[in-house]
């Protein structure tokens, strides 16, 4: 049989076809990324208990009304710049970071003292968490060998066990023989009103995650000689061990504890 | 002796379009990478606050393991009159049982739980883990917010972020 032409096909509707799906994506897609502050909300607790006692120096308060004031209730009083309140916050975390464990028994007993309005740390070594960790090992094997045992309870005594793991394995990234810890009691507390307005209610989570950031980003950058933001981003992305254990070393040395209270009025 | 002659009647040759598909499917392939497809057109205005240091949320967003809670003026006028302060809820692509429910902070524990079986299958986190996303509006009342916080409480999605337009250079 002769060879016979192949018909060319006609791509001069394609161009067409593209413009059609170029701009179906341009009108049903957006361009802007979102992003939030990221809270947790607290478990609700079905039996009432009574409010555990917290010493004043542990808590920072942060009272916003509905007429745009904010204060910081047994501290600093009215601000009338928001953007200080970060510098407020970070003041909360170092005041007392830098003293030593007797300089800081000394400044708890005497009210006079500047850093005894702030929270204190205390500085933990291997031996103490290698001394907890063998204690928190006896009581779980205990407490799952009693009979009838309650599984929350169980869960509790592993959580305990597992949260000196992580100590253990901090403290050996830190590269120091003291791991420091700010009281565990110390948090950041926002009270607001009914009708206060969500860029005001915003503005505070923003300056909360600025100090954080900073104070982060400085111990970041001298263990790891990494900032804290290329660490976290990198971690979003691949989700690696190695970066896992960092920010959670950071975690451990400056906890983000916020408590945001449901207003009443 | 002329070398340039003038033809008389010559017509203009046509310019080669063989190659527009390419540059247009160039352009395609770009925005199909670089945005997001919207979740949905809320029926309220927000207009959401700058802030710092947030969190980026687009990564969540392309695993579809967020859920997004609009709180704004209802585009509708007639509408905002009949709302706490003027403020309603918009919860995205959810069937609701009345229209008015659909803008109502109690209604938000069973949207959140039909969007978290909806996803069961492809999410393996638990429901305290997958965000909820409240978009408000700069003006809206944060006691809505706390109302909504307490609603989820109850069916322990335990995870909300508030959002904002970060101003910091990435």
């Amino acid at each position: 049989m002769a060879k016979r032409d192949i018909p060319e096909i006609n791509a001069g509707s394609m161009a067409d076809i593209a413009f059609l799906l170029l701009i179906f994506f341009l009108v049903t897609t957006t361009m802007d990324r979102d992003q939030a502050y990221k809270r947790r909300i607290p478990k609700k607790i079905d039996v009432p208990q009574p409010p555990v006692e917290i010493q004043n120096r542990n808590i920072f308060s942060i009272l916003a009304n509905s007429a745009g004031e904010v204060y910081i209730e047994k501290r600093d009083g009215r601000i009338q710049n928001l953007d200080d309140l970060s510098d407020k916050v970070l003041e909360f975390y170092q005041k007392n970071e830098k003293l030593t464990p007797d300089e800081a028994l000394v400044a708890a007993a005497n009210p006079n003292h500047p850093g005894n309005n702030y929270p204190f740390y205390t500085w933990t070594d291997e031996e103490f968490i290698k001394g907890e960790i063998l204690k928190a090992e006896e009581d779980l094997e205990k407490t799952e060998n009693t009979e009838n045992v309650d599984p929350a309870i169980v869960d509790f005594k592993a959580q305990i066990l597992s949260k000196w793991m992580d100590k253990q394995k901090a403290l050996e990234m830190y590269g120091k023989d003291y791991l420091p810890e700010i009281d565990y009691q110390a948090h950041c507390r926002i009270t607001v009103q009914q009708a206060t307005t969500y860029e005001l209610f915003t503005k505070i989570h923003s300056e909360l995650n600025e100090a954080i950031f900073q104070l982060r980003d400085e111990a970041s950058k001298e263990i790891f000689n990494e900032s804290y933001g290329v660490i976290s981003r990198r971690f979003d992305n691949d989700q690696s061990r190695e970066d896992a254990d960092k920010l959670s070393l950071l975690k451990l040395l400056y906890p983000d504890n916020f408590i945001e209270v449901k207003p009443k009025r | 002796m002329s070398k340039f002659k003038k033809e008389g009647k010559k017509s203009a040759p046509g310019v080669n379009t063989s190659s527009l598909p390419d540059i247009v499917f160039m352009l395609l392939f770009f925005f199909m990478v670089a945005t997001t497809t919207k979740e949905a057109d809320p029926t309220v205005e927000v207009k959401i606050p700058s802030g710092v240091r947030a969190t980026d949320m687009t990564p969540y967003k392309q695993r579809s393991e967020i859920d997004f809670a609009y709180l704004g003026v209802p585009r509708n006028k007639a509408r905002a009159a009949e709302f706490d302060m003027g403020y309603a809820l918009f919860l995205d692509n959810v069937e609701q049982p009345s229209p008015g429910e659909l803008y109502n902070t109690n209604s938000i524990r069973k949207w959140k739980q039909d969007k978290y079986d909806e996803k069961r299958a492809r999410v393996k986190k638990p429901i305290s883990e997958v965000i909820t996303c409240v978009k408000a509006d700069k003006g809206a009342p944060t006691g809505i917010i706390f109302d909504m916080r307490t609603e989820l409480q109850e069916i322990e999605a335990l995870t909300i972020a508030y959002a904002v337009r970060d101003n910091s250079n990435i």
